[in-house]
Protein backbone atom coordinates (compact mmCIF):
# COMPACT_ATOMS: atom_id res chain seq x y z
CA UNK A 1 0.00 0.00 0.00
CA UNK A 2 1.19 3.43 -0.78
CA UNK A 3 2.12 5.29 2.32
CA UNK A 4 1.53 8.86 1.33
CA UNK A 5 1.42 10.03 4.96
CA UNK A 6 5.11 9.61 5.44
CA UNK A 7 5.89 11.83 2.48
CA UNK A 8 3.46 14.71 2.71
CA UNK A 9 4.99 16.95 0.04
CA UNK A 10 2.61 19.77 0.90
CA UNK A 11 4.36 20.49 4.18
CA UNK A 12 7.83 21.84 4.33
CA UNK A 13 9.69 22.28 7.58
CA UNK A 14 7.77 25.07 8.76
CA UNK A 15 8.56 27.29 11.60
CA UNK A 16 9.59 29.88 9.03
CA UNK A 17 6.03 30.08 7.64
CA UNK A 18 4.57 31.05 10.96
CA UNK A 19 3.28 34.52 11.65
CA UNK A 20 4.93 36.74 14.25
CA UNK A 21 2.04 36.08 16.62
CA UNK A 22 2.37 32.31 16.17
CA UNK A 23 6.09 32.51 16.84
CA UNK A 24 5.45 34.58 19.96
CA UNK A 25 3.10 31.85 21.20
CA UNK A 26 5.73 29.19 20.39
CA UNK A 27 8.22 31.09 22.55
CA UNK A 28 5.77 31.55 25.40
CA UNK A 29 4.90 27.86 25.44
CA UNK A 30 8.59 26.91 25.48
CA UNK A 31 9.16 29.32 28.37
CA UNK A 32 6.18 27.80 30.17
CA UNK A 33 7.88 24.42 29.82
CA UNK A 34 10.81 25.92 31.75
CA UNK A 35 8.48 26.88 34.58
CA UNK A 36 8.13 30.57 33.67
CA UNK A 37 4.86 31.67 35.24
CA UNK A 38 4.83 35.09 33.63
CA UNK A 39 5.09 33.40 30.21
CA UNK A 40 2.27 31.04 31.20
CA UNK A 41 0.07 34.01 32.14
CA UNK A 42 0.90 35.79 28.89
CA UNK A 43 0.19 32.65 26.87
CA UNK A 44 -3.19 32.40 28.58
CA UNK A 45 -3.94 36.07 27.93
CA UNK A 46 -3.17 35.69 24.25
CA UNK A 47 -4.80 32.38 23.45
CA UNK A 48 -7.51 31.55 25.98
CA UNK A 49 -10.35 33.30 24.12
CA UNK A 50 -9.59 31.25 21.01
CA UNK A 51 -9.49 28.04 23.08
CA UNK A 52 -12.63 28.95 24.99
CA UNK A 53 -14.40 29.42 21.65
CA UNK A 54 -13.46 25.82 20.76
CA UNK A 55 -14.79 24.55 24.11
CA UNK A 56 -18.08 26.42 23.70
CA UNK A 57 -18.57 25.24 20.12
CA UNK A 58 -18.04 21.59 21.01
CA UNK A 59 -19.72 21.39 24.41
CA UNK A 60 -22.44 24.01 23.86
CA UNK A 61 -22.75 24.52 27.59
CA UNK A 62 -20.96 27.34 29.34
CA UNK A 63 -20.28 25.71 32.69
CA UNK A 64 -18.83 22.60 31.08
CA UNK A 65 -16.83 24.67 28.62
CA UNK A 66 -15.27 26.58 31.53
CA UNK A 67 -14.41 23.33 33.31
CA UNK A 68 -12.81 21.85 30.22
CA UNK A 69 -10.85 25.05 29.56
CA UNK A 70 -9.56 24.91 33.13
CA UNK A 71 -8.59 21.22 32.82
CA UNK A 72 -6.84 21.95 29.55
CA UNK A 73 -4.71 24.75 31.03
CA UNK A 74 -3.75 22.55 33.97
CA UNK A 75 -2.52 20.06 31.36
CA UNK A 76 -0.71 22.82 29.45
CA UNK A 77 1.33 23.65 32.55
CA UNK A 78 2.18 20.01 33.22
CA UNK A 79 2.80 18.93 29.64
CA UNK A 80 4.40 22.02 28.15
CA UNK A 81 7.74 20.21 28.13
CA UNK A 82 6.31 17.84 25.50
CA UNK A 83 5.77 20.71 23.06
CA UNK A 84 8.13 20.55 20.11
CA UNK A 85 8.04 23.67 17.94
CA UNK A 86 9.57 21.78 15.02
CA UNK A 87 6.54 19.45 14.85
CA UNK A 88 3.61 21.81 15.37
CA UNK A 89 2.95 25.42 16.21
CA UNK A 90 1.96 26.25 19.78
CA UNK A 91 -1.54 27.22 18.73
CA UNK A 92 -2.04 23.88 16.94
CA UNK A 93 -0.70 22.10 20.01
CA UNK A 94 -3.03 24.04 22.31
CA UNK A 95 -6.12 23.57 20.14
CA UNK A 96 -5.40 19.85 19.84
CA UNK A 97 -5.11 19.55 23.59
CA UNK A 98 -8.36 21.45 24.14
CA UNK A 99 -10.21 19.43 21.48
CA UNK A 100 -9.04 16.19 23.06
CA UNK A 101 -10.25 17.33 26.49
CA UNK A 102 -13.58 18.39 25.02
CA UNK A 103 -14.01 15.08 23.15
CA UNK A 104 -13.18 13.13 26.33
CA UNK A 105 -15.86 15.12 28.09
CA UNK A 106 -18.38 14.47 25.31
CA UNK A 107 -17.74 10.73 25.57
CA UNK A 108 -18.45 10.81 29.29
CA UNK A 109 -21.81 12.47 28.71
CA UNK A 110 -24.80 10.26 28.33
CA UNK A 111 -26.04 10.40 24.78
CA UNK A 112 -28.44 13.26 24.41
CA UNK A 113 -31.93 12.33 23.21
CA UNK A 114 -32.36 13.12 19.54
CA UNK A 115 -35.36 15.35 20.11
CA UNK A 116 -33.18 17.69 22.14
CA UNK A 117 -33.93 21.11 20.62
CA UNK A 118 -30.24 22.00 20.67
CA UNK A 119 -29.51 19.03 18.43
CA UNK A 120 -32.29 19.92 16.04
CA UNK A 121 -30.66 23.30 15.72
CA UNK A 122 -27.47 21.52 14.76
CA UNK A 123 -29.28 19.56 12.09
CA UNK A 124 -30.60 22.63 10.36
CA UNK A 125 -27.18 24.25 10.76
CA UNK A 126 -26.66 23.75 7.06
CA UNK A 127 -23.09 24.18 5.84
CA UNK A 128 -22.65 27.65 7.31
CA UNK A 129 -19.17 28.22 5.91
CA UNK A 130 -18.23 31.82 6.53
CA UNK A 131 -16.62 33.87 3.80
CA UNK A 132 -12.88 33.48 3.54
CA UNK A 133 -11.23 36.72 4.56
CA UNK A 134 -7.81 38.28 4.84
CA UNK A 135 -7.58 37.13 8.46
CA UNK A 136 -7.60 33.46 7.37
CA UNK A 137 -4.34 31.57 7.05
CA UNK A 138 -3.05 30.10 3.84
CA UNK A 139 -3.61 26.63 5.31
CA UNK A 140 -7.25 27.45 5.93
CA UNK A 141 -7.81 28.75 2.39
CA UNK A 142 -6.29 25.61 1.01
CA UNK A 143 -8.44 23.37 3.17
CA UNK A 144 -11.55 25.32 2.18
CA UNK A 145 -10.71 24.94 -1.52
CA UNK A 146 -10.37 21.19 -1.03
CA UNK A 147 -13.55 20.93 1.05
CA UNK A 148 -15.43 22.79 -1.66
CA UNK A 149 -14.58 20.00 -4.09
CA UNK A 150 -16.46 17.40 -1.98
CA UNK A 151 -20.09 16.43 -2.51
CA UNK A 152 -22.22 18.80 -0.40
CA UNK A 153 -23.55 16.03 1.87
CA UNK A 154 -20.08 14.70 2.47
CA UNK A 155 -18.64 18.12 3.11
CA UNK A 156 -21.38 18.76 5.64
CA UNK A 157 -20.60 15.50 7.42
CA UNK A 158 -16.90 16.27 7.71
CA UNK A 159 -17.61 19.75 9.02
CA UNK A 160 -20.22 18.52 11.45
CA UNK A 161 -17.83 15.84 12.74
CA UNK A 162 -15.06 18.36 13.25
CA UNK A 163 -17.16 21.00 15.01
CA UNK A 164 -19.30 18.72 17.14
CA UNK A 165 -16.80 15.99 18.09
CA UNK A 166 -19.58 13.35 18.07
CA UNK A 167 -19.07 9.66 17.27
CA UNK A 168 -19.89 7.99 13.94
CA UNK A 169 -23.05 6.57 15.51
CA UNK A 170 -24.34 9.92 16.61
CA UNK A 171 -23.33 11.63 13.41
CA UNK A 172 -25.20 9.01 11.37
CA UNK A 173 -28.26 9.47 13.58
CA UNK A 174 -28.09 13.26 13.22
CA UNK A 175 -27.86 13.07 9.45
CA UNK A 176 -30.46 10.26 9.35
CA UNK A 177 -28.34 7.87 7.30
CA UNK A 178 -27.17 4.31 8.09
CA UNK A 179 -23.87 4.01 9.94
CA UNK A 180 -22.20 2.33 6.96
CA UNK A 181 -23.19 5.17 4.68
CA UNK A 182 -21.76 7.74 7.05
CA UNK A 183 -18.50 5.83 7.37
CA UNK A 184 -18.05 5.60 3.64
CA UNK A 185 -18.93 9.29 3.14
CA UNK A 186 -16.36 10.35 5.71
CA UNK A 187 -13.62 7.98 4.55
CA UNK A 188 -14.05 8.88 0.93
CA UNK A 189 -13.93 12.55 1.90
CA UNK A 190 -10.77 12.08 3.96
CA UNK A 191 -8.99 10.33 1.10
CA UNK A 192 -10.05 13.03 -1.30
CA UNK A 193 -8.93 15.76 1.10
CA UNK A 194 -5.56 14.12 1.59
CA UNK A 195 -4.97 13.89 -2.12
CA UNK A 196 -6.11 17.47 -2.65
CA UNK A 197 -4.05 18.91 0.23
CA UNK A 198 -0.84 16.96 -0.33
CA UNK A 199 -0.42 17.78 -3.99
CA UNK B 1 -11.35 -6.91 -3.29
CA UNK B 2 -9.05 -4.08 -2.45
CA UNK B 3 -10.83 -0.82 -3.07
CA UNK B 4 -8.84 2.33 -2.39
CA UNK B 5 -11.04 2.90 0.65
CA UNK B 6 -10.13 -0.48 2.19
CA UNK B 7 -6.48 0.26 1.59
CA UNK B 8 -6.66 3.53 3.42
CA UNK B 9 -8.73 2.38 6.39
CA UNK B 10 -5.85 1.79 8.78
CA UNK B 11 -4.47 5.22 8.09
CA UNK B 12 -7.86 6.81 8.01
CA UNK B 13 -8.42 5.71 11.58
CA UNK B 14 -5.90 8.40 12.56
CA UNK B 15 -7.82 10.98 10.57
CA UNK B 16 -11.03 9.81 12.23
CA UNK B 17 -9.28 10.22 15.55
CA UNK B 18 -8.38 13.82 14.69
CA UNK B 19 -11.93 14.59 13.53
CA UNK B 20 -13.19 13.21 16.85
CA UNK B 21 -15.36 10.40 15.42
CA UNK B 22 -14.02 7.46 17.41
CA UNK B 23 -15.60 6.09 20.57
CA UNK B 24 -13.74 6.29 23.86
CA UNK B 25 -12.16 2.82 23.61
CA UNK B 26 -10.89 3.28 20.08
CA UNK B 27 -9.54 6.72 20.97
CA UNK B 28 -7.60 5.23 23.87
CA UNK B 29 -6.24 2.55 21.52
CA UNK B 30 -5.01 5.18 19.03
CA UNK B 31 -3.41 7.14 21.87
CA UNK B 32 -1.55 4.02 23.02
CA UNK B 33 -0.32 3.46 19.47
CA UNK B 34 0.89 7.08 19.30
CA UNK B 35 2.90 6.58 22.46
CA UNK B 36 4.42 3.36 21.16
CA UNK B 37 5.18 4.39 17.59
CA UNK B 38 6.72 7.55 16.20
CA UNK B 39 5.30 6.72 12.77
CA UNK B 40 1.78 6.69 14.16
CA UNK B 41 2.39 9.92 16.09
CA UNK B 42 3.64 11.55 12.88
CA UNK B 43 0.64 10.34 10.91
CA UNK B 44 -1.71 11.81 13.50
CA UNK B 45 0.25 15.07 13.52
CA UNK B 46 -0.05 15.31 9.74
CA UNK B 47 -3.80 14.87 9.90
CA UNK B 48 -3.96 17.52 12.59
CA UNK B 49 -2.13 19.91 10.35
CA UNK B 50 -4.47 19.12 7.46
CA UNK B 51 -7.73 19.44 9.39
CA UNK B 52 -7.16 21.80 12.30
CA UNK B 53 -7.18 24.99 10.18
CA UNK B 54 -10.95 24.48 10.05
CA UNK B 55 -10.88 25.69 13.66
CA UNK B 56 -10.30 29.21 12.32
CA UNK B 57 -14.03 29.39 11.69
CA UNK B 58 -14.78 29.16 15.39
CA UNK B 59 -15.51 32.52 17.01
CA UNK B 60 -13.27 33.45 19.92
CA UNK B 61 -14.91 34.04 23.28
CA UNK B 62 -13.30 35.64 26.32
CA UNK B 63 -13.54 33.24 29.30
CA UNK B 64 -14.59 34.78 32.62
CA UNK B 65 -11.72 35.97 34.85
CA UNK B 66 -12.42 33.39 37.55
CA UNK B 67 -11.33 30.56 35.23
CA UNK B 68 -7.77 31.88 35.32
CA UNK B 69 -7.96 32.30 39.08
CA UNK B 70 -9.08 28.67 39.43
CA UNK B 71 -6.26 27.46 37.18
CA UNK B 72 -3.70 29.29 39.28
CA UNK B 73 -5.09 28.06 42.55
CA UNK B 74 -5.41 24.47 41.31
CA UNK B 75 -1.78 24.57 40.23
CA UNK B 76 -0.74 26.22 43.48
CA UNK B 77 0.76 29.06 41.46
CA UNK B 78 -0.47 31.94 43.58
CA UNK B 79 3.19 32.57 44.21
CA UNK B 80 5.41 35.34 42.93
CA UNK B 81 6.11 34.66 39.24
CA UNK B 82 9.76 34.00 39.81
CA UNK B 83 9.27 31.17 42.28
CA UNK B 84 10.40 27.68 41.29
CA UNK B 85 7.72 25.54 39.72
CA UNK B 86 8.28 22.53 41.92
CA UNK B 87 9.80 24.52 44.72
CA UNK B 88 8.65 24.74 48.31
CA UNK B 89 5.20 25.85 49.33
CA UNK B 90 4.42 29.55 48.97
CA UNK B 91 6.32 31.75 51.36
CA UNK B 92 4.89 32.38 54.77
CA UNK B 93 4.22 36.03 54.05
CA UNK B 94 2.09 35.12 51.09
CA UNK B 95 0.15 32.48 52.95
CA UNK B 96 -0.53 34.94 55.70
CA UNK B 97 -1.66 37.77 53.53
CA UNK B 98 -4.04 35.61 51.59
CA UNK B 99 -5.52 34.11 54.72
CA UNK B 100 -9.01 35.44 55.24
CA UNK B 101 -9.06 34.98 58.99
CA UNK B 102 -5.90 37.02 59.28
CA UNK B 103 -7.62 39.88 57.51
CA UNK B 104 -10.70 39.59 59.67
CA UNK B 105 -8.52 39.63 62.75
CA UNK B 106 -6.75 42.64 61.39
CA UNK B 107 -9.86 44.31 60.08
CA UNK B 108 -10.73 46.42 63.09
CA UNK B 109 -11.36 49.56 61.14
CA UNK B 110 -12.02 50.27 57.53
CA UNK B 111 -9.25 52.45 56.22
CA UNK B 112 -6.93 50.72 58.70
CA UNK B 113 -7.36 47.66 56.53
CA UNK B 114 -6.22 49.38 53.37
CA UNK B 115 -3.24 50.88 55.11
CA UNK B 116 -2.43 47.49 56.59
CA UNK B 117 -2.11 45.98 53.12
CA UNK B 118 0.78 48.29 52.60
CA UNK B 119 2.37 47.77 55.96
CA UNK B 120 2.35 44.03 55.48
CA UNK B 121 3.85 44.29 52.03
CA UNK B 122 6.62 46.46 53.37
CA UNK B 123 7.51 44.07 56.18
CA UNK B 124 11.00 42.64 55.72
CA UNK B 125 10.99 39.31 53.96
CA UNK B 126 13.64 36.93 52.78
CA UNK B 127 13.42 38.17 49.25
CA UNK B 128 14.44 41.70 48.37
CA UNK B 129 11.32 43.80 48.32
CA UNK B 130 10.22 46.23 45.66
CA UNK B 131 9.92 49.92 46.48
CA UNK B 132 6.65 51.11 48.01
CA UNK B 133 5.50 52.83 44.84
CA UNK B 134 4.91 49.47 43.20
CA UNK B 135 1.95 48.74 45.48
CA UNK B 136 -1.45 50.41 45.63
CA UNK B 137 -4.32 49.74 47.93
CA UNK B 138 -8.01 50.54 48.03
CA UNK B 139 -10.77 50.10 50.57
CA UNK B 140 -13.96 49.54 48.60
CA UNK B 141 -16.78 50.92 50.75
CA UNK B 142 -20.41 49.91 50.46
CA UNK B 143 -23.44 52.14 50.49
CA UNK B 144 -23.89 51.33 54.20
CA UNK B 145 -20.47 52.83 54.91
CA UNK B 146 -18.74 49.54 55.71
CA UNK B 147 -15.78 48.35 53.72
CA UNK B 148 -16.87 45.40 51.60
CA UNK B 149 -13.50 44.49 50.09
CA UNK B 150 -9.94 45.66 50.14
CA UNK B 151 -7.89 45.53 46.98
CA UNK B 152 -4.12 45.53 46.88
CA UNK B 153 -2.30 45.92 43.60
CA UNK B 154 1.13 44.42 43.21
CA UNK B 155 2.31 46.36 40.18
CA UNK B 156 5.53 44.38 39.75
CA UNK B 157 3.64 41.13 39.39
CA UNK B 158 0.69 42.66 37.53
CA UNK B 159 -1.88 41.33 39.93
CA UNK B 160 -4.51 42.49 42.33
CA UNK B 161 -5.59 40.63 45.42
CA UNK B 162 -9.12 41.38 46.53
CA UNK B 163 -9.95 40.36 50.07
CA UNK B 164 -13.55 40.43 51.30
CA UNK B 165 -13.92 42.36 54.56
CA UNK B 166 -17.63 42.54 55.26
CA UNK B 167 -19.41 42.31 51.92
CA UNK B 168 -23.19 42.53 51.81
CA UNK B 169 -25.08 39.38 50.93
CA UNK B 170 -25.71 39.12 47.19
CA UNK B 171 -28.88 37.72 45.66
CA UNK B 172 -28.75 34.06 44.64
CA UNK B 173 -27.56 33.57 41.06
CA UNK B 174 -25.68 36.90 41.07
CA UNK B 175 -22.04 37.65 41.76
CA UNK B 176 -19.90 40.69 42.48
CA UNK B 177 -17.79 42.04 39.63
CA UNK B 178 -14.97 44.53 40.09
CA UNK B 179 -14.54 47.54 37.77
CA UNK B 180 -11.79 50.05 37.27
CA UNK B 181 -12.98 53.56 36.43
CA UNK B 182 -10.27 55.90 35.13
CA UNK B 183 -11.15 59.57 35.73
CA UNK B 184 -13.71 60.71 33.17
CA UNK B 185 -13.83 57.34 31.39
CA UNK B 186 -16.11 54.37 31.17
CA UNK B 187 -15.69 51.45 33.61
CA UNK B 188 -13.33 48.64 32.60
CA UNK B 189 -14.02 45.10 33.85
CA UNK B 190 -11.28 43.83 36.17
CA UNK B 191 -12.86 40.49 37.05
CA UNK B 192 -15.29 38.56 39.21
CA UNK B 193 -14.44 38.66 42.88
CA UNK B 194 -15.28 36.41 45.81
CA UNK B 195 -17.72 37.24 48.58
CA UNK B 196 -16.13 34.80 51.01
CA UNK B 197 -12.57 34.21 49.87
CA UNK B 198 -9.71 36.31 48.53
CA UNK B 199 -9.42 36.52 44.75
CA UNK B 200 -6.22 37.04 42.80
CA UNK B 201 -6.75 38.84 39.50
CA UNK B 202 -4.08 39.05 36.84
CA UNK B 203 -4.04 42.54 35.35
CA UNK B 204 -3.20 43.10 31.75
CA UNK B 205 -0.72 45.87 30.97
CA UNK B 206 -3.34 48.23 29.50
CA UNK B 207 -5.41 48.01 32.66
CA UNK B 208 -2.39 48.27 34.92
CA UNK B 209 -1.38 51.51 33.22
CA UNK B 210 -4.71 53.09 34.15
CA UNK B 211 -4.45 52.33 37.86
CA UNK B 212 -3.56 55.29 40.01
CA UNK B 213 -4.88 57.88 42.44
CA UNK B 214 -7.13 59.44 39.80
CA UNK B 215 -8.91 56.17 39.09
CA UNK B 216 -11.53 54.44 41.21
CA UNK B 217 -12.73 50.90 41.82
CA UNK B 218 -16.35 49.84 41.97
CA UNK B 219 -18.24 46.61 42.57
CA UNK B 220 -21.50 45.87 40.78
CA UNK B 221 -23.91 42.95 40.99
CA UNK B 222 -23.78 40.86 37.80
CA UNK B 223 -24.65 37.41 36.42
CA UNK B 224 -22.15 34.78 37.64
CA UNK B 225 -20.18 34.81 34.37
CA UNK B 226 -19.78 38.58 34.51
CA UNK B 227 -21.62 41.44 32.83
CA UNK B 228 -22.79 40.32 29.37
CA UNK B 229 -22.33 43.83 27.94
CA UNK B 230 -18.83 44.72 29.12
CA UNK B 231 -20.33 47.53 31.22
CA UNK B 232 -21.97 47.28 34.65
CA UNK B 233 -25.57 46.09 34.30
CA UNK B 234 -26.55 45.63 37.96
CA UNK B 235 -26.50 48.04 40.90
CA UNK B 236 -23.18 49.41 42.11
CA UNK B 237 -22.83 48.29 45.71
CA UNK B 238 -19.37 49.54 46.63
CA UNK B 239 -16.77 52.05 45.49
CA UNK B 240 -13.32 53.10 46.55
CA UNK B 241 -10.49 55.28 45.36
CA UNK B 242 -7.00 53.98 44.87
CA UNK B 243 -4.18 55.14 47.06
CA UNK B 244 -2.89 54.92 50.57
CA UNK B 245 -4.52 57.81 52.39
CA UNK B 246 -6.76 57.19 55.40
CA UNK B 247 -9.80 58.64 53.65
CA UNK B 248 -9.44 56.31 50.69
CA UNK B 249 -12.78 54.76 51.56
CA UNK B 250 -14.68 58.02 51.09
CA UNK B 251 -13.97 58.45 47.43
CA UNK B 252 -16.73 57.92 44.93
CA UNK B 253 -16.31 58.31 41.22
CA UNK B 254 -18.40 61.14 39.83
CA UNK B 255 -19.41 59.31 36.68
CA UNK B 256 -20.79 56.25 38.42
CA UNK B 257 -23.57 57.36 40.74
CA UNK B 258 -24.48 54.89 43.41
CA UNK B 259 -27.76 53.14 42.66
CA UNK B 260 -30.21 51.83 45.20
CA UNK B 261 -29.07 48.33 46.06
CA UNK B 262 -32.46 46.78 45.44
CA UNK B 263 -31.03 43.54 44.11
CA UNK B 264 -29.23 42.98 47.35
CA UNK B 265 -30.95 40.84 49.89
CA UNK B 266 -30.23 41.94 53.43
CA UNK B 267 -26.85 42.97 54.66
CA UNK B 268 -24.57 41.11 56.95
Amino acid sequence: MQDSDSVAPGYSPMTANRTAEQQALDRLLSQTAAGDQAAFAELYRRSSSRLFGVCLRMLRERGEAEEVLQEAWIAVWHRAAMFDASKASAITWLITLVRNKAIDRLRQRREQPLDDPALLDDLVDDDPSPAVGAQNSQEYRRLRDCLDQLEPQQRRSVREAFFSGVTYNELAARCKVPLGTMKSWIRRSLLQLRTCLDT
Amino acid sequence: MNTPIDDGNTHLRYAEYVLGLLDADTRAEVEREMMASDAVATTVALWQRRLLPLGEEIASSEPPAYVWHRILSQLGLDTPPHAERSGPAPTRTLRLWENLRFWHWLGLGTSVLAAACLVLLLLPSRQPIAPAATYMASAIAQTNGQVGWTATVDVGHARMIVVPAKPQAIAAGRAPELWLIPAGQKPIAVGMIGGGAPTTLILDPALLAKLGPSAALAVSVEPPGGSPTGQPTGPVIATGSIGVSADAANGRPANLPSQPADNVRGSS
